[in-house]
């Protein structure tokens, strides 16, 4: 099977794969899988979601796609060719929000634009651009630790779009953050992710919050089991910008919220 | 008959190192509650301790003799003064776990002994004392190994032609390599190595015992193993700065001093207040008895010291101050090349889980087994091929061999222990940028395990003073060979002791304490600030 595969988008446009994970499986040993069987593709333009209930291997699974945890089993594919080690192509946002608190904010933008070996001027412009399209104008001195965790989550995404990543995988990016923090920073997010500034083709987002997931996502993978594997794939038809009080909305949160419960059930 | 008598003597300097430990664990708590109710008293106490703690044990052999063997003389002044030794080695490790950990006593364990108007006496002992146990019983083990490598010079020594000793395994040993007799001395390493492997099963299953029934902070549980296996305090300093303790520690300061007698409600009855009048006296007074008797035997010894001799202290200050520095430079190299063993193995093992279950027990052996105990045996056998190589600077080899034995494994755990500290985050994120070895050590792993780094260094640098100080004139190593080096402040020591020189040697000390000191304040307590400051790992992962 190519790992070229032509599939419709959430825009109705053909596109190709852009990162596949095949067949992965991941285990503390054979007789303790925690998923095994996963197969998803992410197509370009597009933010695919994985929910499931805690403990089945989300946050694994997406540093299986990122190769910084390698599956027990299977493959994953960027752009038609197998991923074998960490890449800055494919860049990780994490849950538990990661800034270095000795470097200032720039410093901290700076250091994935290490390995492309750029000019100290070059590398400044950059990061500084980054800094200013995640809203972090004017913080490029600041020190994390004199920042909020939004403006730290900030830092850690713009850190991972100044490496020129085509994929980012996003780990519960906004579970840290308060209520208002993450609603402000949801909206600017699928705006962020796919500006034409940034290289990114596509996103990953692992989450348990079925109204996140509903308002970003274009498809839902949805796990669940033990060992987990993808019980269902949903494409949210929603148009954008979503609302939240639309009863299709709803229609999504309950079919997600069915789909987790009734399985945790069995 | 030889065997009988190395075991009684192993268990003679056993008993007393156990005994000065026990004492150390006491009076580290009497100070620690001084401590934390008085500012005054803590501001006084806690800077002195760690200047203490960096002077090594030999420089306080003139002090000891001067107050201890001609203040007090024959066999109890003897013994006095080495009990004075070995304490030295043991207390300051005991006494700064025993302070942190009633610093640091959790502000809801303060609150609930303030709601039930708990005394002096349930305070200690249902709060503070079983607070500071996990603590404390950690730093035993450190105090335990100091104790033992300090067994050559604390159990013997020479004044001119008169030797003061006691009865201990250290002595046995000096015996045995002055005489040649390798096979005393195996026995000997033998019995130490049983008494070591003993008393550090003993101190581990306390510890864990302690940590179980005690522990009511999770990030001490797991510093726990860590103590377990290694000699020192360092890390736990460290981790109870930059975690819980940094966080209560602020907090905590008002409460505690809070609760003092005065802190606790409603009028006590007339009897009470006068014994806690009285406890408070007998303490006051006990102190300052102590501090008064240093303080004169201080002065007799100064107006003993004719004028003319002042007159010669002066005048060679500057030639003492060249021996300072040349000894200095010894502690650089050893240092140097301590830190550098330190970030390769230390990142090697502690990125490979395998390798590090091979090499760290190695390391920790190394760590627990005294290095002067053992050197001799290096020395003889290595000495032909050495001294032919470099016959004219084959002595300055042996000092920086014993000097690196002695102290290398303290940075190389704080920094092994510092990277395994990095947050999975962090290695994810440098994986991720695909960040090279030099990237990933100059930007993320030396920051990030700088106070460790400062830690171990401290804690490398002092005990290089201690390697340093043995080897630089070491007279009789192995037979009739001597070990000593062209230039030196601790040779200087050495020598003005071996010749009766006390007051020499005793100005030399000072000195060093001086410069000590300033160290202590300007490089430790500043850099360590810093650490506490900028380079705290912890804090770079956001948890809300």
């Amino acid at each position: 099977m190519s790992s070229l595969t032509v599939s419709e988008s959430s825009g109705g446009v053909k596109t190709h794969t852009e990162l596949e994970g095949r067949n992965l499986a991941y285990g503390y040993t054979k007789s303790k899988m925690v998923f095994e069987h996963i197969n998803l593709k992410t197509f370009e333009n597009e933010l695919v979601a994985i929910v499931g209930p805690t403990g089945c291997g989300k946050s694994t699974l997406i540093r299986n796609l990122g190769y910084l945890i390698p599956p027990t089993t299977g493959q994953v594919f960027l752009d038609e060719k197998e991923v074998k080690k960490p890449s800055s192509r494919i860049s990780l946002i994490h849950q538990s929000i990661a800034t270095f608190p000795w470097m200032t904010a720039l410093q901290n933008v700076k250091l994935s634009l290490v390995c492309k070996h750029l000019e100290e001027d070059e590398a400044n412009k950059v990061a500084k651009e980054m800094l200013a399209l995640v809203g972090l104008n004017g913080f490029e001195d600041y020190y994390p630790k004199e920042m909020s965790g939004g403006m730290r989550q900030k830092i850690a995404i713009a850190r991972s779009l100044a490496a020129s990543p085509e994929i980012l995988l996003m780990d519960e990016p906004f579970v840290h953050l308060d209520e208002l923090t993450a609603t402000a920073m949801r909206k600017e997010i699928y705006d962020l992710v796919f500006n034409p500034e940034t290289s990114l083709k596509s996103a990953v987002l692992v989450s348990h919050n079925l109204q996140e997931v509903v308002q970003l996502a274009d498809r839902i993978y949805v796990m669940n089991g033990s060992p987990a594997s993808i019980i269902d794939e949903i494409k949210v038809d929603i148009p954008r910008p979503r609302s939240q009080r639309e009863p299709i909305f709803f229609q999504y949160i309950d079919r997600l919220y069915s789909e987790l419960s009734g399985s945790m059930k069995q | 008959m030889e065997i009988t008598i190395i075991a009684l003597a192993t268990l003679a300097t056993v008993g007393r190192i156990l005994a000065l430990m026990l004492l150390s664990v006491f009076s580290g708590w009497g100070l620690a509650y001084l401590a934390v109710k008085s500012r005054r008293f803590e501001n006084t106490y806690v800077p002195l301790v760690n200047v203490l703690e960096s002077i090594p044990v030999i420089a306080f052999l003139p002090v000891v003799l001067l107050v201890f063997i001609a203040g007090l003389g024959g066999t109890i002044g003897v013994e006095v003064a080495v009990d004075f030794l070995v304490f030295d080695a043991v207390a300051w490790n005991v006494w700064i776990g025993a302070y942190q950990a009633f610093k640091t006593v959790p502000e809801h364990l303060l609150q609930v002994s303030e709601n039930y108007n708990f005394g002096f006496g349930r305070t200690m002992w249902d709060l503070y004392i079983p607070h500071s146990i996990p603590r404390v019983t950690s730093n035993l083990f450190s105090s335990f190994a100091d104790a033992f490598f300090y067994i050559s010079v604390s159990e013997v020594f020479t004044v001119g032609v008169r030797t003061y000793q006691t009865f201990g395994i250290g002595t046995l040993i000096a015996v045995f390599t002055q005489e040649g007799d390798v096979t005393g001395l195996y026995y000997s390493l033998a019995s130490i190595a049983i008494a070591v492997i003993v008393v550090t099963i003993g101190l581990t299953n306390l510890s864990r015992r302690s940590i179980a029934k005690f522990g009511v902070d999770s990030t001490l549980e797991i510093s726990h193993d860590v103590h377990l296996n290694r000699r020192f305090r360092a890390l736990d300093v460290f981790r109870s700065r930059t975690r819980s303790m940094s966080r209560l520690a602020g907090r905590i300061a008002h409460p505690a001093r809070r609760m003092g007698f005065e802190g606790e409600e409603g009028p006590p009855t007339p009897i009470i207040h006068l014994m806690r009048v009285a406890a408070k006296s007998i303490i006051a007074c006990m102190g300052l008895g102590v501090f008064a008797y240093l303080i004169y035997s201080s002065l007799l010894i100064a107006i003993a010291v004719p004028g003319a001799q002042w007159e010669t202290f002066i005048s060679s200050t500057p030639f003492l101050l060249f021996s300072m520095g040349a000894d200095y430079l010894r502690v650089l190299a050893v240092t140097a090349a301590s830190f550098f063993v330190a970030i390769t193995l230390g990142y090697v093992l502690a990125t490979h889980h395998r390798a590090s279950l091979v090499v760290s027990p190695i390391i920790q052996a190394i760590a627990a087994f005294p290095a002067p105990t053992y050197f001799p045996l290096i020395f003889i056998a290595t000495l032909p091929f050495v001294s032919a190589a470099l016959p004219y600077s084959y002595s300055e080899v042996y000092v920086f061999i014993l000097g690196f034995l002695s102290c290398f494994y303290y940075v190389f755990f704080d920094f092994w222990i510092g990277v395994q500290a990095i947050p999975v985050q962090f290695w994810e994120v440098m994986r991720n940028n695909e960040l090279g070895l030099r990237t990933r050590m100059r930007r993320i792993i030396l920051p990030g395990t700088f106070p460790y780094l400062i830690t171990g260094l401290s804690s490398t640098i002092n005990s290089a003073w201690a390697g340093i100080a043995i080897g630089e004139y070491w007279p009789n190593i192995f037979g009739n060979h001597t070990l000593e080096v062209d230039h030196g402040m601790m040779k200087y020591i050495s020598i003005n002791m071996a010749n009766g020189q006390i007051a020499s040697a005793a100005w030399v000390s000072f000195l060093f304490a001086i410069v000590v000191a300033i160290y202590g304040i300007v490089f430790t307590r500043n850099l360590m600030d810093l650490a506490r400051k900028k380079y705290v790992v912890e804090e770079g992962v956001y948890a809300a």
